[in-house]
Order: C-alpha cells, then structure tokens, then sequence
C-alpha cells in the first residue's frame, strides 16, 4: 500500500496552524447578529409557579425573549419522551432551560435574563443514582409511566428510567464450582470532556422559514432531526453547517443551545450567537455519567474466573437522554475481556437532578476497567498469581463471546496486546524501589459501524473529491482522503476531502463510537472502487482493450505490460463527459457493521509521596490492538491524547456538587492535565488487518482511555499498599488510607 | 443605549488601527469582534486555558484577562500575524508535520507560547519547553507531539 499506512499530517491542518479554521463561535455574517443568552434554573428541583418575561422584553436593545409558548408542545428523547426544551412546570437541574434572550450585545442580553422573573416551590434533589432509586424517594418525573419509550426501555419504574438483567451462563453454579469469592464496590464519579471550545452556535431563519446553524457537532444529521422534532418541521427545512469542532469526546451530540438560537432567531428576524461560558459548559453539557459498581468474582485457585456478577447503577441526570447508550455499551463491557462461563449483569439507570448526562470517549469503559480491573488486580494478589499470568489465563480468544456482543468474535488480539504492553514495559524485569509501583490494566471496547454513505467523484482533471458529511475529530476526514488515493492510485494532494453539511451530503454516521472510520470508510472505499470501475470503462472504449487487462495507478490506466498504452486520469476525467456513460461519479451505502474487539494494554509505574499522597506517573507504556492503522500519525495522537485525559480522570478529576449545583466549574478547580503533569506515553501498536472494515481498520477514538484509572490504581497500590475504589486517586485519599494502614498496621 | 466608549490606538501584527471602544470590553472580544480576527479563541475566559494568548509589547499575555483599553498605544502580535505571505512560521510547519494539532482550538494560543519561548531561547530542553506550554491547556494531544514540535521548530530556525 502506497498512502494508506502513511503517518500523513490532517488535510486540513493548514488552516488549524494559521488561525483559519472557523470554529463555532468564529462564523460571521454579512448581516447583524445578535447574542442570545438562557436563563437557567438556579434549583436542581422544584415547581415552576409562574414566569414573568415582560420586563426583559421591554428594556431596549433586547429584540426577543423566548420560552415554553414559543414552541410546540413537543416531548423529544431517543429513549424516553421525557423531555421539553424549555421548562415550563419544573426544573430538573441547576441550569435547566427556562427562557432565551437576544439582544444587540452581551451586556444588554445578559441585563435581560435578570429581569426574567421566576417563581419556584423547591423539592427535594438527588445528585446519586443510588439515592434517587430508593424506596420513597420524591419522583423526579411524576409522570413517567405516561412518556412514550421504546421498546428496549426496560425496567421503568419511578425514578428508575432503565433496569435490564443479562445472564449468561448460571452464576450460582458458578459461584458453587468456584474456590475463592471475591466481591467489591467501586464509585467512579462524574467527570467532563472539557474540550478546550465551549458549546457555540449560530442561528438564522429566513423568509421561508428554514433554519441554517453553524455549529460543532459530532452528529450534524442527529442535530437536524432534533432541531426538526422540537420545532415540528420537516427536514429539508433545518440545513446544519457543521463548523470546525474544537473537541467533543462525545460531548457534542444532544442538542443543547442550537434549538434556543433557531427559537430566537425565528422570533427576532435575525441571526443569533450563542456561546456558553465555561461555567454553563460544565454544569449544563453532557458529562460523563458517574457510576456506582459492584464485582462479585468467583475463581479457581489456579486464577480462572468461574462466575461474575455486576451491578452497576449509573446517574444519568435529569432527562434520560443518551443514557441508554451508556447501558448498551456497559452491558457489552461489564464482565472484561474474558471468557467467562457464568455471567449476571444488572445495570440502572437512575434519574438524578444533575446536568444530562451524554457519552464521553468510550462511555462506561474506563468507570468499568476501573472497577474491573482493580478487583482482578485483587485477586491475582490473593492467589500469587501475577496479573498478567491471570489476565492471560481468562483473555479472550478468536471465536469467543463476551455478554450481548453480538455472537463469535473475530479479529480477537487480547493476548499478544497484553504481553506486548508487558514486554514493552520490562514487566518482567523489574527492580522494586519505595514507594514505586507498577500497575497494569486491560481496557475493553468494542468497534462496530452504523449506517453510512459517502460520495467520491473524479473531477476533469484527474483529481477526486469525497462528498462526506463525517464530522472529523480524530483524523478521520484525512483518512477518508487516503483510502481513496489508494483505491484509485493518486496521491492524497490530489483527493479534496472535507465534511460538507446536511443540505449536501449523504447521510453520515455520528463521529463516536470509534466507528466513523469503519462505516464511513467502508462506504468511501466501496465508492472509489466503483469510480474505479468506471474509469477502466472509459479507457477501456478508448485504448480498445478488455476492462480486465487494465492498470490503475500513478495516476495513470493503461494496459497491462504496456504502460504507454494508456491515459491519464485526467484525460479519462474529460472522455467521460463525452463518453455514453458520463460523469464518473458514486456514492455507496453501509449498513451495520458486526462488532469487533479492539482492546488496550496499559502499563504504568508511579511514585507516590508517602508525606502527601500525591502520584506522580513516572512511565506510561499503552499497546493498542487497531487492526489496520490508515494513518499512524493519527492513531499515535489518539491513543497519547486518550491516555492523557484518562490519567485526569485517574488522579484530579471530578465534578463536584452542592445543593445540585457543580461548585468547581472552572479550570482551576476542575483540574485537567497540563504539559507539567502529563507524562511521555509510550505507544505500541498492535497491527493486524481486520476481518472488516476499510484495509481492515478498526476504530481508535475511544479504547485508549479505559484503562488509565485501572492501572493508575493497581500501581498506586503497588507503591504504597492502599487500594482506593472511588476515583479520582487524590493525594489526600491517598494519605489518609496510607495513615490508616499505618494506624492499623 | 448610549454606553460611554474611549478611542484608542493599537498596532495589531504591523497594522495601525484607531477604534471607538467600550471600557469594558476585553481585548479578546476587540481582536475577535472588531478586528474579526477570530484566530485567536476563547475557551475560559478567566486566564486558565491560554487559547487566547497573544503577544503584547514582546509580552505573552492571555487576551482575555486584558481590557481593550490596556493596550491604547501598544503592539500586538496574534496567530494571524506570524506567518508572512504563504510563507509558514517554523512552528506552523512543525505543528503540522509532528500531529501537534488535532482539534486546532488551542493551537493559535499554543503557538503563540511557543514562539514567545523561541523568542527568548532559541533552543530549549524539552523541559522548558514543558513549562512554557504549562499555561495552555490541550486535551486533544497530550502534549508530547506539541513538544515534539516545538524542539523540531527550534533546531529549524
């Protein structure tokens, strides 16, 4: 392969160096636009008694204020209906939409929110998913059992909004043939993407009534049809500008601001900005979800897992939103990587008064390796056994299955990735120093695809263009670009490829799930092969040769053997208009895609000061099973980037709550990891071409987050003996159990 | 409304600018709104990210916490004014070709620490080099290509 396996820089790298990128709060207009601003709720529950908008409306400069009785009446949620725009009877969270105002400036349209009266009568709040599930607990949605769900929704009771049971196996039998039992809980807490650009959006509505936002989105159709839904319009009348997105780990998804911003701008006439401060970001965006876990393990002495019963409970915030996704993905993942004959998996999904909880780069991974993964670091300790001889023993192999996986699994590379780790980190070798550990973790992710297709055609000259509509976070877009070039034996310089938006692109994926390569590549391939197809059809008729004896490639189709019978793409580019069949054009549909392994490997050594608790990670080591890398340069990035962030939320970060409002909703107090506390991370790469997928890649976005915590924890205990089951490892977790060992010890 | 404005003169990347301005109005929003110059981002406005610095009369400064007012009379140097023509800036050929991009928000704010850093030390450790970024966060890269970048940009000039 020629550009395919290239670590080539992002196509659209240029303009991100220069400044040149337009990013969400970068759009400008020919026209005026007017900033708009929410009026959140300053409770995390209570009664809306009344609403008193009319002073806002009247201070000058303000030219509209919005709420509830500007939209229809509608009920939105991919899981559960259960949730309106704009409050209008309670609020479920601090931060819950109550009205939207656009003004000729910031200063005016922040003055306007203030004069937004609101009358509340406050109840009672739960920011725990345990505390909410309780018996008796006050009813976060009364009317629950009167939303439409779909069908999967099960469990629905109060102010549980999902509860599903997996069994695979009989885990009493198991636990009966097992010699040792072992059982944990672990908390993983609320923890946020932070991408660097905070929510922004820009809005227009014009004479016929269609709405155009510019926006950074991951899922520019799903913002469309949400932004169609809320506002009872068909699709073709909301065209969504993806804009440059300045980071999204799965953060840019649901709607947030975009649907006030149309509201706004459909009632004021104009265009409307708006951009969320820091603050709102972190209280109102969509967080990661925290997570309560409990591990019952069964094994023999000899280290194999004979049973494993999870329970976990996530606080999905107050509308159910994406939190179903969340269970889907922790049923998959909750038992680890391994064969294990008896399986019983029990997930909640509670209702909390807390910001909506979304999917955040390998949702429930890295709260489930941690829990996972400490407990059969656990184990191995108890038996003297090593870790890495008991993760061994139970990795799964090819042919396997892990609970709702969706059948056999193919491409299955858990061994070799772990012993790669291990070998790369001299696991082996290792020289015991005081308070120096070492830790190792599995991370378990499964890449599957959804439903996908993209365009490529051949331009006159010889040069292809992809019509894609991806959004492109990882280098996914660039890596389009490759695939192509590599079908059609040009070089990337002459394949333009950038996300065009909802008007003019076929339907694409959402970028998360680490699948946006697989199902979009997929379907990129499939076209450039047709393209391909038909430019031998063209120089076939032309260079009077069979299709079969053609050649495509340096540009060029010629016969085989003899290379100067031939053309170049761009006179087959010119022929093809003149040609019966025309312009050589094609776009190809994916469907789903079987899921497929894609594990991680993560070695870590620390050092913990035994005076104050704080870690400080001396080495990372991170292999990654990828199938094929279409682009290393980009796959290197992923994995150093996802490492990074997981670190943070291994040792300092947590969203913090005080009567339901998150009291550390800044950088300074929600600290994530700057160049001084990041270490180098050393990546090795697992390369075998998969089953699937385009070249055989699989998906890289997300799995190398999911075992930071776990081998941050593992290595911690290693260092200074004390076993920490919340996350984060802060320093004075760490010396207050180091001080309790003492005590004890 | 008539709000109470001050005129003021400032140089950005060589051009001479003379503007009515809100006291209040941060010099951020000045470059960003009235320049339209949006290569340079906010992402906290409260001095924690650094996606705004700039260089101010040779000064790294997070243009955020900076009122238009404060720079009557002084030089102002953004990302849009280090590369001259199509000519790139060292820093911008070696951001690109090590992946020290991913998502592009912070890397104005970055490149314009770094090359506040090649400005005074032609050629850093790698450490300094940590501890002249320590004030721009990047959750995309994790860091090490940025430096990666910014060592190869130094050797380059």
């Amino acid at each position: 392969m020629k550009v395919v396996g290239q670590g080539l820089p992002r196509v659209e790298i240029l303009e991100k160096v220069t400044g040149e990128s337009v990013f969400g709060a970068d759009v400008r207009l020919a026209a005026p636009i007017l900033i708009g601003k929410i009026l959140g709720s300053p409770h995390a529950h209570a009664r809306i008694k009344s609403i008193d908008a009319r002073k806002a409306e009247r201070l000058p400069g303000v030219k509209a204020v919005v709420t509830a009785q500007d939209l229809p009446p509608v009920k939105y949620g991919r899981f559960v209906r259960d949730e309106e725009y704009f409050a209008h009877k309670k609020v479920r969270l601090v931060g819950d939409k109550i009205a939207a105002v656009a003004a000729i400036d910031e200063e005016t349209a922040e003055e306007a929110i203030k004069l937004i009266k609101v009358e509340y009568e406050v109840l009672p709040h739960f920011t725990d998913g345990v505390e909410a599930m309780r018996e008796g607990a006050a009813l976060i949605h009364e009317e629950y059992d009167q939303y439409q769900a779909l069908s999967m929704v099960e469990g629905r009771k109060g102010n549980i909004c999902y509860h599903k049971q997996t069994v695979q196996g009989d885990t009493n039998r198991g636990f009966q043939e097992a010699e040792r039992i072992f059982e944990h809980s672990f908390y993983a807490p609320m923890v946020h993407q932070t991408y660097i650009e905070p929510h922004a959006v820009l809005a227009r509505v014009d004479a016929s009534g269609k709405a155009t936002v510019w926006v950074p989105t991951q899922a520019q159709f799903f913002i469309r049809a949400s932004i169609a839904e809320i506002f009872q319009l068909p699709l073709i009348k909301v065209r969504v500008i993806p804009t440059e997105i300045g980071g999204g780990f799965g953060g840019k998804m649901l709607p947030t601001i975009e649907p006030a911003a149309v509201a706004l701008a459909r009632k004021s006439g104009m265009a409307v900005q708006i951009v969320m401060s820091r603050a709102e970001d972190f209280q109102v965006a969509n967080p990661r979800t925290p997570c309560h876990l409990r591990y019952k393990t069964g094994v023999k002495l000899d280290g194999t897992i004979m049973a494993r019963e999870v329970e976990l409970v996530f606080g999905t915030g107050a509308y159910c939103g994406n939190g179903l996704v969340i269970c889907q993905r922790a049923e998959m993942l909750a038992s680890g990587p391994y064969r294990i004959p008896n399986v019983k998996i029990d997930l909640f999904c509670a209702y909390t008064n807390h910001a909506n909880c979304g999917p955040y780069r390998a949702p429930s991974g890295p709260q489930i390796s941690f829990a996972s993964e400490s407990q059969i670091d656990i184990i191995a300790r108890e038996l003297n056994l090593d870790p890495v001889e008991m993760r061994l023993k139970n990795a799964i192999e090819e042919g396997d299955t892990t609970p709702a996986c969706g059948g056999p699994l193919k491409s299955v590379h858990a061994k070799e990735t772990l012993l790669k780790a291990a070998e790369a980190a001299g696991w082996k070798e290792r020289r015991r120093e005081k308070n120096r550990g070492r830790g190792i973790a599995l991370g378990y992710w499964l890449v599957g695809g959804m439903a996908s297709s993209a365009g490529v055609k051949l331009n006159e000259d010889g040069t292809a263009t992809v019509m894609t509509g991806v959004i492109d976070l990882s280098g996914t877009v660039t890596s389009l670009g490759q695939i192509v070039a590599e079908v059609l034996g040009v070089e990337l310089d002459d394949v333009h490829v950038r996300t065009a938006d909802s008007d003019f692109a076929p339907h694409s994926t959402i970028s998360a799930g680490s699948q946006a390569l697989r199902s979009m590549g997929s379907a990129t391939k499939w076209a450039a092969e047709e393209v391909k197809k038909q430019i031998m059809e063209v120089a076939a008729d032309k260079l009077e040769a069979e299709v079969s004896d053609l050649v495509v490639e340096g540009k060029r189709v010629y016969v085989k053997g003899s290379p100067e019978r031939g053309l170049s793409l761009g006179q087959v580019g010119q022929l093809s208009l003149t040609h019966k069949r025309g312009p050589i054009v094609s776009i190809q549909s994916v469907s789903i895609f079987p899921n497929q392994p894609a594990i991680s490997a993560h070695v870590t050594d620390v050092e913990v000061n035994p005076e104050t608790g704080a870690v400080k990670v001396l080495r990372y080591v991170a292999a990654q099973d990828v199938g094929t890398a279409i682009n290393p340069l980009s796959v290197m990035g992923q994995v150093q980037g996802a490492v990074i962030q997981g670190l943070g939320q291994a040792l300092t970060e947590e969203c913090i709550f005080q009567n339901g409002r998150m009291i550390n909703p800044t950088f300074l107090d929600y600290k994530i990891f700057s160049s001084l506390d990041a270490p180098r991370v050393e990546v090795h790469l697992v390369e075998h071409a998969a089953e699937d997928g385009p070249f055989g890649a699989k998906g890289i976005g997300e799995p190398s987050i999911i075992p930071v915590p776990a081998a941050v924890a593992n290595a911690v205990y290693d260092a200074v003996g004390v076993r920490i089951s919340d996350l984060p490892l802060t320093a004075e977790k760490i010396l207050m159990a180091i001080q309790e060992k003492n005590k004890s010890g | 409304m008539a709000r109470r404005t001050k005129r003021i003169r400032v140089t950005v990347n060589g051009e001479r600018y003379e503007k009515e301005v809100s006291p209040s109005k941060s010099l951020l929003d000045f470059l960003r709104m009235d320049l339209n110059l949006t290569g340079t981002k906010e992402g906290c406005g409260e001095g924690e990210c650094g996606a705004c610095s700039i260089i101010m009369n040779g000064k790294l400064v997070d243009s955020c916490l900076i009122l238009t007012v404060e720079a009557d009379g002084q030089k102002i140097q953004t990302i849009e004014g280090i590369s001259r023509h199509d000519r790139l800036h060292p820093l911008q050929k070696a951001f690109a070709e090590k992946g020290a991009a991913q998502c592009g928000y912070c890397t104005p704010g970055m490149i314009m620490a770094a090359k506040y850093l090649l400005d005074h030390n032609p050629s850093p450790t790698a450490e300094q080099v940590l501890k002249a970024i320590a004030g721009n966060l990047c959750r995309c890269t994790g860091y090490g290509s940025i430096v990666d970048a910014v060592l190869s940009a130094a050797k380059e000039r």
